[in-house]
């Protein structure tokens, strides 16, 4: 047992923290660090792709013969961490982290030439075609339907909380390709893309002023049937490998130890009577568990991406990480909140960018806190409620 | 970084599975609670044989020269026991003490006693009022006498003090700055003791020092260097009681995740519920980042004192929280039969309280945590 960080590492996080510095245009930076909304600008997301890409690190995950960096899950959270920290923009997950891992395992050599290059080299976004109305936490249930005519899949449906489908070039859809089986064994994996006529695209208003999130309405697309990733009727596997594969993202841990961070200046720059907020005792020790906690998550982390041996299926921590990073996104959003009292009750609307220029009043840290603190609500909703998380440990872990 | 238990660990692993798991029902507990000390010396001995008692002692001294990490993996064990030896007070709090002492080549005897089974230390240096994790706050007294000292004050809860052949002691010296440890033997002339069980069957003493007549040796280290030692000591102690308490809380799921199968109501189990199977979902999640944590204290073990305990008050944050969940919902799942002493989650229920509150509780924790963020 060997718990403290091989010293080489940090010659590595050196290295990745220099190369950030080099490489991040100093506007762009500014506008993350600026935003209101929670999510950047589709142009300086694509920009970031190319520009890590330029560098051979936009996949650092991939595999190396698809572009990956060879590095070590250590070395992946370093760099993440780091680019967090810099507030550089995030990856386009969907591409990166869910489709292209899907794509380099189980895609056609056609697929994989056609596709990982684009998302590789920032070329185009990708929207997330899974839930429906009808299907959320019992997602197997989708009655979106691809029919083989011909060469083509005739697609007729409907998707919900499809992000930013609006400025998504391509799609990946869970489709149901077989009514007559077992549900989960008649959904395929499709990949669509987004101006195929018969697709509509809804943004839905949201109550922190985005429309980042999406309902698509398909009526008789069509789709060649080389689009559909791998065996049809495999799509509810592949849709679990990569969840299985993405194991330790929805702990979000990079983005809380940034915001974290965040709430602490808010914490030293805001006054009430003459007292900084920091040093209220109450605040101070609701901080403290918050943070307290979010080192144990991290840790977490660290054992997840070791393959700690574990009393129960490596899947249950997992969920743990799923629950624990969902939560503590919440409570590091309203501990910034928090922090501003009244003031953060103040709307700023998304769409100028930058927001208006600080003063003592509203710092550079005021607007955005709020608009993000309202969607974040959704952390405990996406990806496995916390509910269903709480059911799949209660299986994994215990057997009921 | 690695998880993986070395050779050594998984040795001490093996034993300890074999010495510990045969007595580790409630019969065991209560027939050892009302024992004349709390535990069995019988098994003390058998710490001893399998080397348990000499890992944290230098090899000059016979020992096995183990790390932090190897006492936490055998905590992790006794607490999943709910062993009641003192192994904390003597093996980790003493011998880290005798290993700073003046007298190196009396400590290592004392460390080679302790190590064969024949010496207990026990550490008495709370007063009563005093915050538990500002060391120097002692009121307790040693006034330089006829080329030695003369004790006086008082102590109250030094916990594992019954069983303990001698005692170390915190106490001003007059006229020089910081606190000196000094080394006293539990039955010294002027020297009165009230022993009394703790709510997990271990036991304390409040120890009252009137004039008590020390040689110049009995001062072990003293000054700034005191303070010090007794910081680390107590910090080590920590990681011990929180690898006690992961271990008592992975216990305390297995046990209830076997109950609330068994336990049928309105015709099915209860585990088939939703309510009670979210319930032990939260109660997985929080023995889950209370390991976490107890690795998050190891690591930082050995760093600076600033970075050393800050990760140690986090780790006491989240365990002592997580421990408080696990055990008060294990006794919900349990209904009423959480309530009888027949039962085991009771007795972790009772154990978990007791570390929670232990060399600093959740709020002077939360505090120390929250001071070094702030600053």
């Amino acid at each position: 047992m060997e718990l403290r960080l091989d010293p080489d590492l940090e010659t590595f996080r050196k290295e990745v923290r220099a190369f950030i510095d080099r490489v991040l245009p100093a506007d762009m930076k500014e506008r993350q660090l600026r935003k209101v909304a929670n999510n950047a600008a589709v142009p300086d997301l694509l920009e970031w792709m190319r520009i890590l890409n330029a560098h051979g690190r936009s996949v650092p995950h991939w595999p190396e013969e698809h572009g990956g960096c060879g590095w070590t899950p250590m070395q992946l959270f370093i760099f993440n961490e780091e680019l967090y920290k810099a507030d550089a923009p995030e990856f386009d997950w969907g591409g990166t982290h869910m489709l292209g891992p899907v794509l380099y395992t189980y895609g056609s050599d056609y697929l994989k030439d056609k596709f990982l290059p684009m998302i590789r080299e920032g070329v185009t976004m990708w929207a997330q075609g899974f839930s429906e109305p009808g299907s959320g936490s019992d997602l197997a249930s989708l009655r979106t339907s691809a029919e083989l005519v011909g060469d083509k899949y005739v697609v007729n449906g409907q998707k919900i909380w499809t992000s930013g489908a609006a400025h998504a070039d391509w799609g990946f859809f869970l489709v149901r390709t077989d009514k007559n089986v077992k549900p989960q064994r008649g959904i395929s994996f499709l990949i669509i893309k987004m101006d195929t006529p018969g697709i509509t695209v809804r943004q839905i208003p949201q109550i922190n002023g985005e429309a980042h999130l999406c309902e698509v309405f398909l009526d008789n697309v069509e789709v060649p049937a080389d689009q559909l990733i791998g065996e049809p009727g495999m799509g509810w596997t592949y849709a679990k490998f990569l969840l299985e594969h993405e194991r330790t993202t929805s702990s979000f841990i990079y983005w809380s130890k940034r915001e974290l961070a965040r709430a602490k200046d808010i914490a030293l720059g805001e006054s009430v009577g003459g007292r900084r907020v920091a040093d209220d005792p109450a605040f101070r020790a609701r901080f403290a568990k918050v943070e307290a906690d979010l080192l144990a998550l991290e840790w977490s982390v660290l054992r997840v991406l070791a393959h700690e041996e574990f009393d129960a299926p490596e899947a249950a921590a997992a969920s743990v990480l799923k629950i624990r990073g969902s939560e503590l996104q919440q409570e590091i959003t309203m501990l910034q909140v928090d922090a501003m009292g009244a003031k953060s009750l103040r709307f700023f609307d998304v769409a100028p960018v930058p927001p208006p220029a600080p003063t003592d009043a509203w710092p550079d840290y005021a607007p955005g806190r709020t608009t993000v603190a309202l969607i974040n609500r959704a952390a405990t909703i996406y990806g496995g409620s916390k509910q269903i998380q709480k059911n799949i440990l209660a299986k994994l872990a215990f057997g009921l | 970084m690695d998880f993986a238990k070395s050779d050594i660990q998984a040795m001490l692993l093996d034993s300890a599975e074999r010495l510990l798991s045969e007595n580790a029902d409630v019969e065991y507990w209560r027939h050892q609670r009302s024992s004349a000390l709390g535990f069995d010396e019988a098994r003390w001995a058998q710490f001893a044989e399998l080397g348990w008692l000499a890992l944290p002692v230098p090899e000059a001294a016979g020992g096995l020269d183990g790390t932090i990490e190897d006492i936490a993996l055998l905590n992790i064990a006794l607490g999943k026991a709910l062993a009641t030896e003192p192994y904390v007070s003597t093996v980790v709090l003493a011998d880290h003490v005798l290993k700073q002492a003046v007298d190196e080549a009396r400590a290592l005897e004392l460390l080679g006693e302790i190590a064969g089974g024949t010496l207990r230390i026990a550490l008495a240096h709370q007063e009563n009022g005093a915050h538990p994790l500002d060391v120097e706050a002692a009121a307790t007294l040693a006034r330089p006498s006829a080329g030695g000292y003369l004790l006086s004050g008082s102590k109250i809860m030094a916990l594992d003090a019954p069983s303990a052949g001698r005692l170390i002691v915190s106490a001003r010296i007059e006229g020089e700055e910081g606190i000196g440890l000094f080394l006293i033997p539990a039955d010294a002339p002027g020297l009165s003791a009230e022993s009394y069980p703790l709510i997990d069957g271990t036991r304390a003493s409040d120890i009252v020092f009137a004039d008590v007549t020390l040689p110049a040796d009995a001062l072990l280290v003293g000054g700034n260097r005191g303070a010090a030692v007794l910081r680390e000591a107590v910090d080590r102690a920590s990681i011990a009681l929180m690898a006690q308490a992961v271990g008592a809380m992975e216990a305390a799921n297995k046990v209830c995740g076997a109950y609330v199968q068994e336990r049928k109501q309105f015709g099915t189990a209860i585990g088939s519920f939703q309510a009670i199977q979210h319930i032990m979902a939260d109660n997985f999640v929080a023995a889950h980042q209370a390991r976490s944590m107890l690795y998050h204290a190891l690591a930082n073990a050995d760093a600076d004192e600033a970075t050393r305990s800050a990760a140690l008050s986090a780790a006491r944050l989240v365990i002592g929280e997580a421990g408080q969940t696990v055990s008060r919902n294990g006794i919900q799942v349990h209904g009423g039969y959480g309530l009888t002493d027949e039962y085991a989650i009771g007795h972790y229920f009772r154990r978990l309280m007791c570390i929670e509150k232990q060399y600093g509780d959740l709020i002077q924790h939360g505090e120390r945590f929250g001071d070094s963020i702030f600053g």
